[in-house]
């Protein structure tokens, strides 16, 4: 059995911004697919663990939060979209080639916001409206909607849900909406669909936004476009985001906070400012000379030697053992606990272990950046 | 590392690494792909994927090609290996000095004016040096000497063969080993980017992109080539491992006195791994100069455009700044510089056509549904049709006094109103070329060149 995340744990505050870095394969996506149970089951098994959402709604009603491994699968549907959104890496394959743009973000309106709609048309609607409303109706019903009696109310509904969706648009700083509405995903840019999954995501003012490398596969110039929307948008909303990414970089300039995963493992957390300037990990420490920069002189990139293990039933121990420079014994034969270090800092690290034991750790010599 | 080092350190005796030529050498190179339609495939227009490119790449130095995806790297790339044919333009293979400034003083008289011994040499240079015109024993040094290596490592390797094929396969095609030999040349291969003898039995599935990576640059260097195009090399790799193989492709750089032409989107790795750099933006070179220049000096509104929008491990503010405005269509760029729709600095005189007046009414909603047709006489002049005459008033309301941005205001040399009627024209541009603006530094950028000076 693979542990592709296991024990990790970590928390998003308040309208904070929370990086999750590292590289390919050691289970960011998982991590984050798992909050909202997206890893479908079978083949994956939620072994333990909890995830504990407090949303903005339970607070003001003085509820707790709850756990969202264990709530039934409707209530899970319900807070997906709503409560809790996901914005993924490749625009292209996350929305349906076959919709407009206008029908892809009405659907989360249809599914999360019915009643708002209907209550906003008026108080009374019929039962044919209402279910219009949910995209409950038959084919049939379809058709009784462009008949008299009630196609002038099913013109108000598609009006209604026309408006937030234009609205939903120009959040995200796409003029001319109307236009856009009526357009297909293959008629748009990457750049232009990566903003219309953001509307998608933030149509209905989540608590969080879990955006999985969504800007990965754009130009640095669309980029930064993207990223200052988002950020824009997240202070007022005041959303809280888990911006997963493999670019050090790219972290370091818009997260708040850092999480930095290894082979499943959470291995060093902490303030941006206080992980980037102070690395404590060894692997956090090679990561970041690995990325080039001006100081780099050609053929002299730290490197980390070796690949990320296979993570197939591994036994106790450093998950980082096989490529750290650093490691001993106990490394090899036992996980490392978290420790606190620093102001905000913490990590997985034997080196960081209290001395006064009997058995040999590791010791970090100086490091140079 | 045995034999194919000891091969390349005697060819490099031979000839020094300040030879007077070049290895590659571009002149004004085009690619276009037709733009088909409809049922027949009729061809409706070009995509201009590299339009007029022209630069040299200099024996056993590294040229950088950055520029966002779409803007012509790959194609390039492909052109200058042989991989396809150019629609436009020359390349040439190791054109000694002497010969290109031949060809300048030959190509610089019009064809029926050159003397019968210009017509000649002009002849003798191209089927030496041209690389569409070479045959026999030049076209084979040439295609030994050009290797490339992909970014998809998946792809570009063959899946059911076992990685002693795929890095045998150049020297058995080209006879140069067989047998025990090959077997011991494979080796050697592998040996020298970091794997070893047991990797020789082993699919590319059952490797690490990074060690597939290894396989395709160890393939390329089997028939020991003075030139490599690396296409987006370590595009697909963690950085961790990145680094592992820009630190090898540097090594084997010294090691064999090679020469690359390193094409990448990320300014970070191309800073570091290239010598010069070329600058690319919808098909065309921005700027071209030295990696620190470059990067300390841009002269070019796109790459500090570029510069500023890319995220730095090491800078100590934080701050990255996009791009606004629309990204051209490459199938019909603007005639001006290409970089105006989305230039910060943009002036009146860069290059405002039609299109540009076009987009900003579509990108207002009131104003987009009065507009009903436009009839285009030139990228420069036109008549919008709106459905009616207040719409017509609207948008004429808007282009004076409205929120049109100023710089296109200006740009506006007339315009006219005839009922639902409006007729634009924006004064004719040329194309804004790369220009040597001295100390070895190109732009194409008029804030920066001779037509600058004179506005
Ligand atoms: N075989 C092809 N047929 C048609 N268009 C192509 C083909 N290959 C590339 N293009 C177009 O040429 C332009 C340049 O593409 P490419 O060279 O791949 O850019 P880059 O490598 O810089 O991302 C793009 O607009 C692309 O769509
Ligand atoms: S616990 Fe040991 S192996 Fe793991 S990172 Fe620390 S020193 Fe290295
Ligand atoms: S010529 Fe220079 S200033 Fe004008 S649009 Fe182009 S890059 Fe910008
Ligand atoms: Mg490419």
């Amino acid at each position: 059995m693979i542990h592709a995340v296991d024990g990790v744990s970590f928390e998003i505050r308040d309208g904070e911004t929370l990086g999750l870095v590292g590289e390919t394969g050691c289970g960011k996506s998982v991590t984050a697919r798992s909050f909202i149970r997206l890893v479908p089951t079978p083949p994956g098994v939620y072994a333990g663990g909890q995830v504990l959402f407090w949303s903005s709604d339970a607070r003001r009603e003085g509820r707790g939060p709850i756990d969202l491994l264990t709530i039934p699968k409707d209530e899970m549907l319900d807070i997906r979209g709503d409560r809790i959104a996901m914005i993924f890496q490749d625009p292209g394959k996350a929305l349906n080639p076959a919709l407009s743009i206008r029908n892809q973000i009405a659907e989360v309106f249809y599914q999360h916001r019915s009643e708002e709609i209907l209550h906003s048309l008026g108080p009374w609607a019929p039962r044919l409206i209402r279910r219009a409303a949910r995209q409950e109706s038959s084919g049939f019903e379809r058709f009784l909607l462009t008949l008299p009696p009630f196609r002038s109310r099913a013109e108000k509904l598609r009006e209604k849900v026309d408006q937030l969706v234009g609205h939903a648009l120009s959040e995200v700083q796409i003029a001319n909406p109307r236009k856009i509405m009526e357009s297909y995903p293959h008629e748009l840019s990457g750049g232009m669909k990566q903003r219309v999954l953001i509307a998608q995501a933030l149509a209905c003012n989540p608590d969080l936004l879990i955006a999985d490398e969504p800007t990965t596969a754009l130009d640095v110039t669309i980029q930064a476009r993207i990223l200052e929307l988002i950020a824009e948008l997240q202070e007022r909303l005041e959303t809280s985001v888990l911006y997963i990414s493999h670019d050090l970089s790219l972290v370091k300039e818009i997260c708040d906070r850092v999480a930095v995963m290894y082979a499943g493992r959470i291995v060093e957390t902490g303030t941006t400012d206080e992980v980037f300037s102070n690395p404590k990990h060894p692997y956090t420490r090679g990561l970041m000379a690995a990325v080039p920069s001006a100081a780099h002189r050609r053929g002299e990139l730290a490197s980390i030697v070796g690949n990320v293990p296979e993570l197939l039933d591994p036994e106790p121990s450093c998950r980082f053992n096989t490529r750290c420079p650093y490691a001993v014994e106990i490394c090899r034969t036992v996980d490392p606990r978290t420790i606190p270090v620093g102001e905000s800092q913490s990590v997985a690290c034997f080196a960081y272990e209290s001395d006064d034991t009997d058995v040999v750790l590791p010791r970090l010599e100086a490091w140079v950046s | 590392m045995g034999v194919v080092t000891s091969l390349r350190a005697a060819n490099k005796e031979r000839e020094p690494l300040t030879a007077a030529r070049s290895v590659i050498s571009l002149r004004g190179v085009e690619k276009y792909f037709p733009v088909k339609e409809g049922t027949l495939q009729r061809v409706v227009g070009h995509v201009r994927a590299v339009d007029g490119v022209s630069f040299d790449v200099r024996p056993g130095e590294t040229v950088g090609l950055v520029g966002e995806s779409g803007c012509g790297k790959t194609t390039l790339g492909r052109c200058i290996s042989g991989l396809t044919q150019v629609t436009g333009g020359r390349i040439y293979f190791r054109l000694s000095d002497a010969d290109a400034a031949r060809l300048d003083v030959i190509e610089a008289i019009a064809a029926s004016e050159r003397t019968r011994d210009q017509v000649r040499e002009l002849k003798r240079i191209e089927e030496n040096h041209r690389i569409d015109q070479l045959e026999g024993k030049a076209w084979k040094t040439y295609r030994r000497n050009c290797q490339v290596v992909f970014q998809d490592s998946f792809s570009s390797l063959n899946p059911r063969q076992l990685v002693k094929d795929i890095v045998g396969r150049p020297l058995r095609v080209w006879n140069e080993a067989s047998g025990e030999e090959l077997t011991e040349r494979v080796v050697s291969l592998l040996e020298s980017v970091g794997l070893r003898r047991q990797h020789m039995y082993r699919y590319p599935h059952q490797f690490s992109g990074g060690q597939r990576q290894r396989v395709s640059i160890a393939r390329a260097l089997a028939l020991d080539p003075e030139f490599i195009v690396l296409d987006e090399p370590t595009s697909a790799l963690d950085v961790s491992v990145q680094a592992q193989i820009l630190n090898l492709l540097y090594d084997l750089q010294r090691e064999r006195g090679l020469t690359y032409l390193f094409i990448s989107h990320d300014l970070g790795v191309v800073r570091l791994m290239s010598d010069r750099i070329a600058v690319m933006y919808l098909g065309k070179v921005a700027e071209q100069g030295t990696a620190t220049e470059l990067f300390e000096d841009p002269r070019h509104p796109y790459t500090e455009a570029l510069l500023a929008a890319n995220p730095d491990i090491k800078a100590k503010e934080s701050g990255m700044k996009g791009l606004h405005g629309h990204v051209p269509d490459p199938a019909s760029p603007p005639e001006g510089c290409r970089f105006h729709t989305r230039c910060p600095v943009v002036t009146p005189v860069c290059g405002w056509e039609v299109d540009d007046a076009v987009a900003w009414l579509q990108d207002h909603e009131a104003l987009a549904e009065g507009l009903a047709a436009v009839e285009r006489r030139t990228n420069f002049d036109a008549t919008l049709v709106f459905h009616t005459e207040e719409a017509a008033a609207s948008a004429v309301e808007a282009f004076h006094k409205g929120d049109v941005p100023p710089v296109m205001r200006s740009a506006l040399e007339e315009m006219s109103t005839d009922g639902r009627k409006v007729s634009i024209k924006f004064s004719p541009v040329p194309p804004v070329e790369l220009e040597d603006i001295g100390g070895g530094r190109l732009t194409a950028c008029i804030l920066h060149t001779s037509r600058g000076l004179r506005i």
